[in-house]
């Protein structure tokens, strides 16, 4: 070639990309995200290390800890399942959060109006109920999607205010509790409409719907005629119409799943934790769940272990305020890791070459 | 494919804006802790903020009264969690702290109240505090302080500023502690100004400024005049600022904030009631209490006045405050009308605590509805 | 002026320019002739430093330059006027000019500027208002804007891609006399096209490339139009393909007074009558855009009808979704075979699988089984697949090729569509393709078979269809045709049937 002394940096495209490279650019992606925001905490003259270590000790380091942690990581948990299946459909679903909220309607819906009913019979409905609603709020913006189209990432995410404005609503207006005082809450579930728990932990049955999610959702994707067609519609919509699979149908049928486990974390919330419809019910889950889903590589079995990552780094968090560290750094370290997982991305299909690009 | 990559970038960019907007939003500023070198018997005290300690309003007040007591009592060791919100997260925050060895734990926010119950159980030894709340145990007591008395005074002050006889307020929560503020403002209004109204605008939260700018803005839209506020920060006086407007602050002294336009403000004075629980705890003199403090134990007061508020209105406000100061008239006496003008308070009656506490109604001069429970 | 030397660019699967020489002198307006899929926009897109060439080397004015970036590539003078036009609606001309353009001032007088362009549109004839919106322009304005943009930077070498598809014919004139201004002043032109009479009436020389080479480069005083189709097309080189005699059956597809929409909401297909037995190959000639995709997508069901009947074996499937095609047993290998035939990221047996799922009875998947049969195929087939697990973008052209071509027969279907099956295909992979489409026919399937190289037509097909606009021109028997007759009908004759 012409000019062989030219050697500027240059991405390349991959031509594949090997499994370490898929494992390495999250981890490493974490790693930085843990030193940039550690020079940040340095720089306000306290020790980076010491904080991580008070974290990872709240979060870890004693058995109310970890349960603490699992309780925080299973809304995580199922609603990055539920994510996982619409991205790997290429369908950019930003709105779990809201469907988490409107499944946490639903639920509550349920429990308000059967409060007599017992626990074996209330609770399949608040599920039922949970999922239905999330499922419907994530059905909606699918079908303009599948028909015309139309951009399902904005659409997902406008739809998340609706939905956390929606039990606003609720909770200051027909459904307040008349015993709150006027406080915005609804009226407290009845025994019969709140999850079990493990001993006197807050672990409840949620974790069970968790990992059954998980591991069905492993089936489904690997074994199963409609999971294949999931991963052929992602990877190419017009090969999945080529090999005759009904891709508008898919579109609508992933959403209102994705949607619907994310109803079911909402229902999780409502009748295992906060027992009650309330505001704020989930301080951005589905956002998190979208860099769980992200760092997981959609992959099941790391959305499990990285979701309790997560919880522990949200219950360390609060933690380490106990020994006087900002809450903030917790929030900085999210938005540094999410930077640096989305910045790292470019790495999974590029690779950075010095100089001159000649054949192979 | 194009069209997916397209997505897919439209997908990033959100992640990446969402990123910065965590990285954004977490800019409050490092709760600080001031460990105790003392001499004597050592203990913990934990104080748990609905808001971050920067929010120069509500949780700044009480870190103000925490800061207050470390430097009356150099044995207590505080620690300080902020920004929990009212809800799962405050169970886990109370449990940490009750099993860190905290002796006394302070909620300072109504929505803590079931976490509390919840957590005091579990910790029989601690003692928990929880501000605004009416739920007690053997353990858990509840402190307030009579902020109506100082709400009414800046009402007066409010009433005799007011050039529309339009003043707006900005208001939390539909509960009975902000309902009591702002019919006690309402009457100092009406004292000096039977022509003004009183406009209500909910917001639904303790801690967002931008939520409480926009109603404040709205309410000055709605040619209101003057704004006051039962709100956690300073950003609907600087909206009243901006419009060359006039406020009444609210928690802490908001003048700095909005120097031009805050008459004054009701604010909270919590140090000398830590030091007090906190020196009968350790005297094992404590016991469970509703406190609910006058403004003669000087919990609450009002600011110092802005240059703008005239010598007649600080004599006005003087006197009042003598006889509130005395006990010889408290603001809820008789006789008191609702909305639509039925007596609801008898001449020569006054309102008892329990009622006070579940204030449910709005006085006559309130342009604004509570929205009910019953639909 | 500009000299490409032994140009070769790969892509994964494709050999997209294969030594590829070319050359312009200033003054000259240079055609660049091609089907579809012949190369000529990746080299143009070298020479605009989009794509680097793994080998050759680019001269200008004699001296060997490295075009690492379009910037680059501006900086050297060469300039390129895309099919869809890169500018910003809401801008004005003078606006559109100065976007992105380094070494404007923050502040800058717009005026001076406008005062420049309008210069510059003096200069060559283009008449253009410098300070009126884009959207207010019609299409062939907009591209005089585009021609002035590539001006005002400096282009000695302005390159324009199918630059008359959007214009009404007198623009196209119009466009032809402005370009042969700008190359009275010097400038190099190249001109990309198909169109041959365009390129007759208005070039100073062409470039024929075909199949990623070059076929050659004629003077079009020197050349008519039957010279350039062939060179287009392929010489009329009879491949030996050992053929047994047609052994008709019964009709499989029959399309009755058939048509179709094409993308931008034509009508693509026009009254299509055509029917095919088992036991045959009837093959589909025609310029490429003329009908043959749009028909290859109605027969497998992707494309919607909008009047007309489709039948197989006697059923009528006008309104069948694919799967209900795939079901009927009609196998499709479409055009473009990574991406809509094989699932790029995807690995061999799961490729494999892609079309077979639909017929899993459980609905669950057993991989065994799966891996089995592929592994039979690849066998079978001779495919070379390095790992199984890999995603088979890795794998050659021709691999693919017979990967696809091997899972669409491997259910033995009754009718195999099949779209430029042999393009870009070495000569080994070319051989297995054709041999197997024989087996397939010998075997009773249907075959329609869509191609641009006229002696791959001719040495396949029983019969011969012509594409011409949407409609078929005739159908011959290409043992008592020729080359030329068929060449006519292409280009738009029609031909009492004889086949």
């Amino acid at each position: 070639m012409g000019n062989g002394s030219f050697s500027r940096w240059h991405f390349e495209k991959r031509e594949t990309t090997s499994n370490l490279v898929l494992v390495m650019v999250p981890v490493l992606s974490v790693v930085i995200g843990l030193i940039f925001t550690g020079l940040f905490i340095a720089l306000t003259g306290k020790d980076p290390l010491e904080v991580y270590l008070l974290m990872f000790d709240g979060a870890f380091g004693s058995a109310y800890g970890i349960s603490e942690t699992i309780v925080k990581s299973i809304p995580l948990l199922i609603c990055a399942l539920g994510l996982s299946i619409a991205f790997r459909m290429q369908l950019w679903n930003i709105g779990a959060e809201g469907q988490l909220y409107m499944g946490a309607f639903g639920a509550t819906w349920a429990a308000l109006t059967f409060p007599d009913w017992p626990a074996y019979q209330l609770l399949p409905a608040m599920m039922v109920a949970g999922f239905l609603a999330g499922g419907l709020w994530g059905l909606l913006p699918a079908i303009p999607r599948a028909y015309f189209k139309v951009n399902e990432t904005i659409t997902t995410l406008l739809m998340n205010y609706i939905a956390i404005l929606w039990v606003d609503y609720l909770v200051v207006g027909p459904w307040k509790d008349p015993k709150s005082f006027n406080f915005p809450i609804s009226p407290q579930f009845t025994e019969g409409a709140i999850l079990p728990t493990l001993g006197t932990s807050r672990i409840h049955m949620g974790l069970v719907f968790g990992v059954v999610v998980a591991l069905l959702l492993y089936i489904v994707l690997n074994y199963t005629r409609w999971g294949f067609e999931i991963r052929v519609s992602g990877e190419s919509p017009a090969a999945a119409r080529y090999a005759g699979m009904n891709y508008v149908k898919n579109i609508l049928l992933v959403m209102f799943i994705s949607g619907g486990l994310a109803g079911l974390a909402g229902m999780t919330e409502v009748s295992a934790i906060t027992q009650r419809l309330q505001h704020g019910i989930s301080p951005g889950y589905g956002y998190s769940a979208i860099i769980i889903a992200w760092l997981a590589r959609l992959h099941p079995a790391a959305i499990v272990l990285v979701s309790v990552i997560f919880g522990g780094m949200l219950v360390g968090g609060y933690s380490i305020q106990t020994s006087g560290f900002s809450s903030t750094t917790v929030s900085m370290l999210q938005g540094a890791i999410l930077f640096f997982v989305v910045g790292g991305e470019i790495f999974v299909n590029y690779r950075l070459v010095r100089g001159e690009k000649g054949g192979k | 494919m194009k069209l997916k990559r397209k997505y897919l970038f439209m997908f990033l960019s959100i992640l990446l804006i969402l990123s910065v907007a965590v990285v954004g939003c977490g800019g409050g500023k490092q709760a600080s802790n001031a460990p105790a070198a003392g001499s004597g018997d050592k203990i913990k005290v934990a104080f748990v903020y609905v808001g971050p300690v920067g929010d120069a309003g509500w949780s700044y007040s009480h870190d103000q009264g925490r800061q207050y007591l470390v430097k009356e009592m150099p044995n207590v060791e505080t620690t300080v969690v902020e920004s929990v919100p009212e809800g799962a997260d405050a169970e886990r925050v109370l449990t940490e702290l009750a099993s860190k060895g905290n002796k006394v734990i302070f909620a300072t926010s109504f929505g803590y109240m079931d976490y509390v119950e919840k957590v005091a159980k579990k910790f029989p030894e601690v003692v928990f505090l929880h501000a605004t709340g009416f739920k007690t145990a053997n353990n858990v007591g509840t402190y307030f302080g009579r902020e109506y008395q100082a709400r009414y005074l800046s009402g007066l002050v409010a009433g005799k500023q007011t050039q529309t006889n339009l003043i707006g307020y900005v208001a939390a929560m539909p509960i009975p502690e902000v309902i009591r503020g702002i019919n006690a403002f309402t009457l100092g209004v009406k004292e000096v100004n039977p022509k003004a109204t009183v406009k209500v605008v909910w917001t639904n939260t303790w801690y967002d400024p931008a939520k409480e700018k926009d109603a404040a803005k709205s309410l000055l839209d709605a040619n209101c005049d003057v704004i006051a506020q039962h709100q956690d920060t300073p950003a609907p006086m600087q909206a009243a600022e901006e419009r060359g407007k006039f406020g009444i602050g609210y928690n802490t002294d908001m003048s700095k904030f909005a120097p031009k336009a805050v008459l004054t403000s009701p604010v909270w004075n919590w140090g000398p009631y830590y030091v007090k629980t906190v020196k009968a705890v350790m005297d094992k003199t404590w016991k469970t209490e509703q406190y609910w403090g006058p403004m003669s134990d000087n919990i609450i007061d009002l600011a110092p006045f802005g240059p703008m508020v005239s010598e007649d209105t600080k004599a006005l406000v003087a006197k009042k405050k003598d006889t509130i100061m005395k006990g010889q008239w408290d603001v809820f006496t008789g006789p008191i009308k609702d909305q639509q003008g039925q007596v609801k308070v008898q001449e020569g009656q006054k309102m008892t605590d329990k009622e006070m506490l579940g204030f449910d109604w709005f006085v006559q001069g309130v342009d604004g509805a509570i929205p009910s429970a019953k639909q | 002026m500009v000299e490409m030397i032994n140009i070769t660019k790969r892509f994964p699967g494709i050999l997209a320019n294969d030594r590829v020489s070319f050359s312009v002198k200033a003054g000259e307006i240079h055609a660049l002739l091609g089907e579809n899929g012949a190369g000529k926009s990746t080299l143009m897109s070298i020479l605009t430093g989009l794509y680097r060439p793994d080998e050759g080397e680019i001269r200008i004015q004699g001296n060997p330059v490295d075009l690492q970036s379009p910037r680059d590539a501006v900086a050297h003078g060469i300039g390129m006027v895309h099919q869809h036009f890169k500018l910003v609606k809401p801008f004005t001309v003078a606006e559109n000019i100065i976007l992105g353009l380094k070494g404007i001032k923050e502040v800058y007088n717009l005026k001076s500027i406008d005062e420049s362009v309008a210069q510059l549109s003096r200069e060559y004839g283009l008449h253009i208002q410098p300070d009126s919106p884009i959207w207010q322009l019609s299409v062939g304005e907009q591209q005089r804007a585009e021609i002035v943009k590539i001006l005002f930077r400096g282009a000695e070498i302005l390159i324009l891609d199918e630059p008359t598809a959007v214009l009404t014919p007198q623009e196209a004139k119009d466009l032809y006399k402005t370009l042969r201004k700008m190359a009275d002043l010097g400038k190099a032109i190249i001109v990309i096209s198909h169109k041959l009479s365009e390129v007759l009436a208005h070039t100073d020389a062409i470039t024929v490339l075909r199949g990623g080479r070059s076929v050659g480069t004629v003077r079009t005083k020197e050349t008519s139009e039957m010279e350039l189709t062939r060179m287009m097309v392929g010489r009329p080189v009879m491949l030996e393909t050992v053929k047994n005699p047609v052994n008709r059956s019964s009709k499989v597809l029959e399309l009755h007074n058939l048509s179709a929409l094409g993308n931008r909401g034509q009508f693509a297909l026009k009254e299509i009558n055509l029917d095919i037995y088992g036991g045959e190959i009837v093959g589909i000639a025609g310029v490429a855009g003329n009908g043959q995709r749009e028909l290859a997508e109605v027969v497998a069901g992707l494309r919607a009808i909008e009047r007309g009947q489709k039948k197989v074996d006697g059923n009528d499937l006008t309104l069948a979704s694919p799967k209900q095609m795939i079901q009927a047993g009609v196998s499709y290998v479409p055009e473009d075979r990574l991406g809509t035939g094989l699932v790029p990221n995807l690995n061999a047996m799961e490729n494999y699988l892609l079309k077979g799922v639909q017929k899993m009875p459980s609905g669950f998947i057993n991989w065994k089984q799966v891996a089995q049969e592929t592994a039979e195929v690849i066998k079978k087939y001779d495919i070379k697949v390095p790992n199984p697990k890999n995603p088979v973008k890795m794998l050659s052209g021709g691999n693919l090729q017979k990967l696809l071509l091997g899972r669409e027969i491997s259910g033995k279907p009754r009718l195999i569509v099949t779209m430029y099956p042999m393009r870009g295909l070495d000569v080994g992979a070319m051989e297995t393709i054709r041999s197997l489409l024989l087996q397939e026919r010998d075997r009773g399937a249907a075959v329609l078979l869509i191609s641009e190289e006229l002696e791959e037509l001719f040495a396949l097909s029983d019969r011969l269809a012509v594409l011409h606009g949407g409609e078929v021109m005739g159908v011959v028997d290409p043992h008592k045709t020729t080359f030329e007759d068929v060449g006519l009908m292409m280009a738009g004759k029609r031909m009492a049937a004889h086949g």
